[in-house]
Order: structure tokens, then sequence, then C-alpha cells
């Protein structure tokens, strides 16, 4: 059981009388990136609040950092405890330098690795400028580094690329496995693009309408009619 | 039992107050600093008219005016600002303050100025085994009226449909082709033309300086806050609490009487800290 | 706070040279200004100026890392003026620990509170710091057998001060030169203190409290210290106040302080650590300038205030650095 990195038991959040995902659990194996698939509304965004303690309607079910219970923890505990997440609306200081405000999320690290994180992103170039005078594009790496940077074991990523031309994602992607694989991050990553989720994620989850449609490796996934109907055969056509 | 009926008519001119403040607050978010002065200059008017027209004269115009000035004040600061953070707002009618209590001490001098109820209100009458103005009952009636008027508009017209949705939600209503711009202009009209209705009232009750608006700002912003910022209910019945709280606290304990209404406002606070009305972000 | 390992490298930036020479150039034009200016009345002037000037930059520092605007700073000023009164008056302390505990009480009570009202919408804050702070005005007006009331009291001071004479208080030459540099060593501490990593975690919660709490920080306490701070400096000033005219009023609690405070902070710019003190400065010559029209000095005040918020929103400070920046970027 405690060899899980995060696992989230029998999750459910509602707000009001919509329940916008109910008694999900997911269960993340240290060293896996795993894909978290779905469409529209689904629950995606939902599921990584109530894993990293965003506050929002009420949530019920069991979060486990590598066995110990952080279900009544704050975001920050979490943060503490190794869980760090990337935002899908873009969620930077943007009156901070780029160095700074990486260097403020580095703190928890043992050894600082903002410079090592702002050159694995390609924010290195322009360091010293306001986030608010950097394109979308920076904005989107930033937003990611804030969650990359200090050493986390478990990153949960809501859409990184959103916004990014198709390159750019598939760059982008690319690089998240490396850095997952030489930091020895477990990753949970939300991403629209089929391509890419299938290309880089060990293990694939799909949600839809809140609950558990399917999981298991990408091939089964494609394979799966459930999947199919609901979800993929909308998009990769 | 007098005490609580006095109570009552502080509270009431808090209502008036904190209503326009409610208003505002629902539709654009931001506070008006001046309403207290829009309450002091619309007594000085009051004052200056009935001197002609009398008191109920000197009523009509208040409103009148005050409500133009209202207008005013959403088209050439409101609107401008919308976009502005709220502070933007609330430091240009902070300094319209400034201003307008210059105005009023450069036109009416900075003495205390009294203003004799209306014939018809001037009496007494006997109530609990002694007697009491009849105006300051009036004050309350008034009071009552508009509470229940505004509820009254706030439940059943159009206009007041989207003001609260409004108040709930600025954006979304926005971005249902609800012309804020507009309903802004009426509903800030509104809300001054009640700081008139207040000042004009209040007449014969304080005597009128520069400095009342600042003054009675102040407890405007505790019931405000107290009611959860955005909330009519809220705002009634945090003007009727802080209203008996504050006069009870002058007749017994007159040194500390200013922090009493603090006291209440950190106590609802504490036991639901988005106000009474739980509402308003 | 435990948020904040000694890590740095990456926020601790050098001090520029150009900082440490106007510290030096500052302190030093405090001390000769007294040998220069040689009438009493202008030093009078320049004294109660300077010593709104410190009350300016508590209320600066706190807009600039908090983004709450304080109406209430008078609160802070007054109750240290009082603490150094009424203890001369029941003699509880020798002044010199009255005044210590002058500056720390306010500090204290802006702590406990702050950990209540940084956290409400910045509108609200607003609203209740001025609401509060004008209770404390009324007690002090009401409650006569304590201190006068409206009167005012006269404080009792002793003849030595710190190992100073307590003349070298209330000469306006040499009191310029003491509330000078406080001053400038206060601007200076709250510029070295905006450039620590506390100063860059408080900015960072300013704009984005959310994702603050995301990278791990607590966001209350460190919101609540600058409150606390920014008041301990309000009462700074206030200490001076009482020390130079040796009496106090409930004026020193009013809003109107608080509102002028305001007014510099806005007009000098809060973006920059020294905006609030260059903005008292302004607002000394502005009115001395307005001559006769003093009278309607309210009136200028608040037509500043809105000409200022509305058209150049990061006040002359802000001007000052932009035209540095273009000269610098020119000469590339
Ligand atoms: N704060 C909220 N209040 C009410 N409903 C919400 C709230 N947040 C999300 N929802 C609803 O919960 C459902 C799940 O939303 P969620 O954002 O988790 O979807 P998602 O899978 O991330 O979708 P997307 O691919 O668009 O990002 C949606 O129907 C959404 O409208
Ligand atoms: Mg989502």
């Amino acid at each position: 059981m405690s060899d899980f990195v995060l696992e989230g038991v029998d999750i459910s959040r509602r707000y009001g009388g919509f329940t916008a995902i109910d008694t999900v659990s997911i269960a993340l194996e240290p060293g896996e990136i795993r894909g978290l698939i779905g469409p529209n509304g689904a629950g995606k965004s939902t599921l990584m609040d109530a894993l990293c303690g965003r506050g929002g309607g009420t949530t019920t079910g069991t979060v486990r950092c590598r066995g110990q219970d952080i279900s009544t923890l704050s975001e920050r505990a979490r943060r503490k405890a190794g869980v760090a997440r990337s935002f899908q609306k873009t969620n930077i200081f943007l009156d901070l330098s780029v160095r700074e405000q990486i260097g403020l999320a580095g703190h928890m690290a043992e050894n600082d690795n903002t410079d090592e994180v702002m050159e694995a992103l390609g924010l290195a170039g322009f360091a010293d400028r306001r986030a608010a005078d950097i394109s979308y594009g920076d904005q989107r790496r930033l937003d990611l580094a804030l969650a990359l940077v200090g050493r986390p074991s478990v990153l949960l990523l809501d859409e990184p690329a959103a916004g990014l031309s198709i390159s750019e994602s598939i760059t982008l992607a690319k690089l998240l496995k490396e850095l997952a694989a030489s930091w020895k991050v477990t990753v949970l990553i939300v991403e629209h693009d089929m391509d890419v989720i299938f290309s880089i994620s060990d293990r694939i989850t799909v949600l839809h309408l809140g609950k558990i449609l399917a999981d298991g490796p990408g091939a089964d996934i494609r394979a799966n009619p459930e999947v199919v109907r609901a979800y993929l055969g909308t998009s990769v056509a | 039992m007098i005490q609580v009926i006095n109570g009552l008519v502080y509270g009431s001119f808090l209502y008036l107050l904190a209503v326009g403040l409610v208003l505002i607050f629902g539709l654009r978010r931001v506070t008006n600093f001046a309403h207290g002065s829009l309450f002091m200059v619309g007594a000085y008017i009051a004052y200056a008219v009935a001197a002609y027209l009398g008191f109920w004269g000197g009523l009509v115009i208040s409103v009148m005016v005050l409500a133009a000035l209202g207008v005013l004040l959403d088209r050439f600061v409101f609107r401008p600002l919308a976009r502005e953070d709220a502070v933007v707002t609330l430091l240009v009618t902070f300094g319209l303050l400034f201003v307008l209590e210059d105005a009023v001490r450069t036109i009416w001098g900075k003495d205390y100025l009294t203003v004799p109820p209306p014939p018809l209100l001037s009496g007494v009458i006997p109530m609990f085994g002694s007697t009491f103005p009849v105006y300051r009952l009036f004050v309350v009636a008034v009071a009552l009226a508009v509470a229940a008027g505004l509820a009254l508009w706030l439940r059943y017209s159009k206009v007041g449909l989207y003001v609260r949705a409004a108040s709930v939600d600025p954006v979304t209503t926005g971005m249902q082709g609800v012309d804020t711009d507009r309903l802004s202009a009426l509903v800030v009209a509104i809300g001054t033309g009640l700081a008139g209705l207040s000042g004009t009232i209040a007449g014969p009750l304080l005597a009128l300086s520069p400095s009342m608006g600042a003054f009675i700002i102040i407890d405007c912003f505790v019931v405000v806050v107290t009611g959860g910022l955005s909330s009519f209910t809220g705002a009634f019945v945090a003007a009727l609490l802080i209203g008996q709280v504050h006069n009870l606290g002058i007749v017994y304990v007159p040194e500390l009487a200013s922090m009493l209404p603090l006291a209440i406002m950190t106590l609802v606070l504490l036991l639901r800290p988005r106000g009474l009305a739980g509402a308003g972000r | 706070m435990s948020a904040l390992p000694s890590t740095p490298a990456t926020a601790r930036r050098r001090v520029p040279a150009i900082a440490v020479v106007a510290f030096i150039v500052a302190v030093a034009a405090g001390l000769l200004v007294p040998a220069v200016v040689s009438s009493q009345l202008a030093l009078t002037l320049m004294t109660q100026a300077v010593i709104t000037a410190v009350l300016a930059t508590g209320i600066g520092f706190l807009m600039r890392q908090c983004g709450l605007t304080s109406f209430g700073h008078a609160a802070f000023f007054g109750i240290a003026a009082y603490t150094v009164a009424l203890n001369g008056k029941f003699g509880v302390l020798p002044t010199e620990l009255a005044i210590i505990a002058a500056i720390l009480l306010p500090a204290a009570l802006a702590f406990v509170a702050g950990l209540g009202i940084v956290r409400m919408p910045a509108l609200a804050f607003s609203m209740l710091t001025l609401a509060v702070a004008q209770a404390f005005y009324e007690i002090m007006l009401r409650w006569r057998e304590l201190a006068n009331g409206d009167d005012g009291m006269a404080v009792r001071l002793p003849s030595q001060l710190f190992g100073l004479d307590i003349e070298t208080f209330q000469q306006p030459g040499s009191m310029f030169s003491v509330c000078w540099i406080v001053l400038v060593v206060t601007v200076a501490g709250l510029w070295l203190l905006s450039r620590s990593r506390f100063g860059l975690l408080t900015v960072a919660i300013r704009e984005n409290e959310e994702r603050a709490r995301f990278i791990g920080y607590e966001t209350v306490v460190p919101r609540a210290l600058v409150y606390a701070l920014s008041a301990a400096v309000a009462a700074v000033a206030g200490v001076l106040f009482v020390l130079y005219n040796a009496f106090v009023t409930p004026g020193t609690l009013y809003w109107s302080l608080s509102g002028e405070g305001i007014v510099m902070a806005v007009i000098g710019g809060a973006h920059a650590v020294w905006g609030p003190a260059l903005g008292s400065v302004i607002f000394f010559l502005l009115k001395d300038a307005a001559g006769d029209l003093t009278e309607h000095w309210p009136a200028i005040i608040g037509a500043t205030l809105i000409v200022v918020t509305v058209l150049v929103p990061r006040g002359i400070s802000g001007l000052i650095i932009a035209l540095f920046q273009k000269l610098k970027g020119g000469r590339r």
C-alpha cells in the first residue's frame, strides 16, 4: 500500500448539489508518469485540486503521500510533504522577476536548484524580467517552473502546454519526461493532445463525468471501446 | 425603552446610508468614501432651501440634487475607474471627501447650524410613561419605508433582479448583456439620493457641521462590513444592531462607547468571517 | 518564520554603490541643514514635515508590500504618543523604556489584529482600520479623567534622555537632525528588508496569495508582520512627535492625520520605499507655496490626491525611476 507516492482513495467533491468527481481512486507508483485524460468538464482539474488541497466545494475521501494521510493538511503543508502543482490557468507572480519567484518557490530544496530549473525550461535568458513583461508561452513555462523547482516528489501538472503550439507542446513533453527521469519525480499530467500524452505516459487514467472510466497502459486505453466512445472517438479521428 | 427608540433612530440613519454603499459595492465592487460627505452636503442643501421653501421643499430639492450628483459621480468617477483596482476609487473618493468638506466649510462656515423640524412633526407624544418627539418616530418610519420599498423593488422589478444578480456576480451579469453602466448610474443616483434624504432628515436631529459626514461614514463602514459588504438584509440587521449598541454605549459607558460597535463587529466576524449575510468578497 | 530558511543566493543581491552614497549624503544633509537654515519657523515646520514623513513611510511600506491601504495609522502614532504621555503622568517606567514600549505596543496590537484583518478584502481592510483608529480617538476625547480629553495634556519628560539633554529633542535645530536621521535610517532599513527574501515573499503574497500557498508558504503571518512593522514605524513618528512637542491631543489619533500620511505616500509613490518620504517633502513645499490658500488646504490635498491617483498612479518616485531607466537605456 504505502509503496505509492501519492494515493487518493474514494475522493468525491461536490459544488452545492453538483458532484464534480465521484468516489475516484488513483494511486501513483514511484517514478511513473501518469496521464489523466477526459472530456472537458470531466473533473480532471477538480481531482488535482482535491489531491493538492485546493479549497472550494466539499471534498470527501483520503489522500496519502507515501503512506502518510495528508487529507486534512493545507496546500502549504502538502507542498512541504512533496506535492507540487502547476495550473491550467496561468498562476504566477506578475510583479516579480522570473528569478525572484522561482527562487522563492525553490526554498524547499536542500540545495537550491533555481538556476538549474531556469536553464532547463529556457527561462534563464530573461531571468531578471518582470513576469508581466514576458510572452504567454514563457509565462506557461514559468508556471511550470514554480512547480518543478524545490525538488518535489510528486508533480501535478494541469495542462502545462495549454495555449502552446503543437511543436512547442511536443518539445515541452519530451523535456518533462527527461526531467522526471533524471530528478526521479512522479508525475500526474493532464493534457488534451492525445499523441503527446500517449507518448510520455507510462499509464493512463480516463475520467468521464466525474468517474473513472478506464485505467491502464496506453495501448489498452486506445483499444478500450468505452473510452473510444466517450472521448477518443471524437478527438482522434 | 426610550433609549431603544433612540438607538433605532440612529440605526435608521446608518441603514439609509449603508444601503447606498451596499448598492454601489454590489455593482462595481468599489466603496465610495465620500458617501458620508454627500450626506453632509444633502443636509446643508436642505438647510439652505428650507429657508425659502420650508422643510419639505428642502427635502425634495436635496434628494434631487444629490441624485444628480450621483449620476455625475458615476459618470466621472466610478465608470472611468471601473477597470482599475478598487483602491483607486477609494482614494479618489477620499480626495473628494476633503474637497466637499472644504467647499461646505467655505460656503456655510464651520459653526454648528440647526434646523427646526417641520411644524407638522414638531410635537411630542406620550410614550412608555414619558414623552417622545414625534420627529424621531418619523425618522424611524422613513427608514422602515425605504427598507421596505427597496426590498420590494429589488425583489420584483427587473432592475432589482439585475442589481441582485450583479451583487452576487458582477462579471457574469455584465457578460449577459446587462448594461452595467446605465444600471450603475441609476443605482448610484438612488444611493446618493438616499444620502440626500437622510442628510435632510438628520438636520433637525443632529447639528450640521462640515465634519458630520466623515463622522458618520465610519459607523457606516462598520455596518457594511458587519453586514457582509454586498448584502441588503445584512446591512439592515447590522445597522439596527450597531445603532442600538452605539446609543446604549453612549448612555451607559460613554468613555468606551466607540469600542462597542467594533466589539460587535469583531464578534460577528469571528463567528461568520464573511459577515452576517455570509456573502461578498 | 519557519518558512524562511537561510538559503538565498538568488534573492540576495548586492547593495548598489549609489544606495550607499545616497545614504551617506542624506545623513550628512540632515546634520548640515540646521547650520544653513537660520529661521526657527522654517526649522519647526521642517521638523514637523519629517515627523509626518516617518508616518507616511510606514503607511507606504504596507501599501508596497501588501497592497493594503491603512486609513488608521494615526492610531499607532497616537497610541505611541499617549503611551509616553501617560507614562509621564503615572510614572510607571523610566522614559527610555516607555519609549521602547510605545513602539512595541502598537506593533503588537497591529500584529494580533493583523492576523485577522490582513486576509480580508482590501476594501474591508481600509474601512476597518479607519473605524478602529477612530474608536481610539473617541476614547481619548471622551475619557477626560485619563488624559484631559479634547484639551490635551502636557507631557512630563526627564531632563536627560538616552544620555542627551532633553533640549536636543525640543529645539527645532537639533530635533530636525534627530528626526531626519531617524527617517533616513528607517527608509534604509525598510529598503533592505524589501529586497530580502521576506520582502520578496510579501510582494509575492500581494501579487498572488493562492500561488504563494501552493509553493509552500504561510501567507497570513508574513502580512501581519509587515502590518506590525509599519505600525512600529508610525509609532516611532508618534514618539518623535511627543518628544518634540511635549504635548498630546486626541488630534494625534484623528483620521485626518492618517489621511495626510496616505496622501503623502500616494503623491510620492509607494512602489519605491523612499517614495512616501519624498512625497512628504513635496507636500511640505506645496503647503508653503499655497501661502494664503492654506485656508483651503483640505481642498488642495483632496484635489492633489485625486489628480495624482488618476494621472500618476506610481507617484513622483515612479516618474523619477522611469526617467532614470530611460537615461540608462539611452546611453547604451
Ligand atoms: N468552483 C466550482 N464551482 C462549481 N462548479 C465547478 C467549480 N469548479 C469546477 N466545477 C465544475 O466541475 C466540473 C469539473 O470541472 P473540471 O475543471 O475539473 O473539469 P476538467 O476535466 O478539468 O475540464 P477541462 O478539460 O475543461 O479543464 C465541471 O462541470 C465544472 O463546471
Ligand atoms: Mg481542467
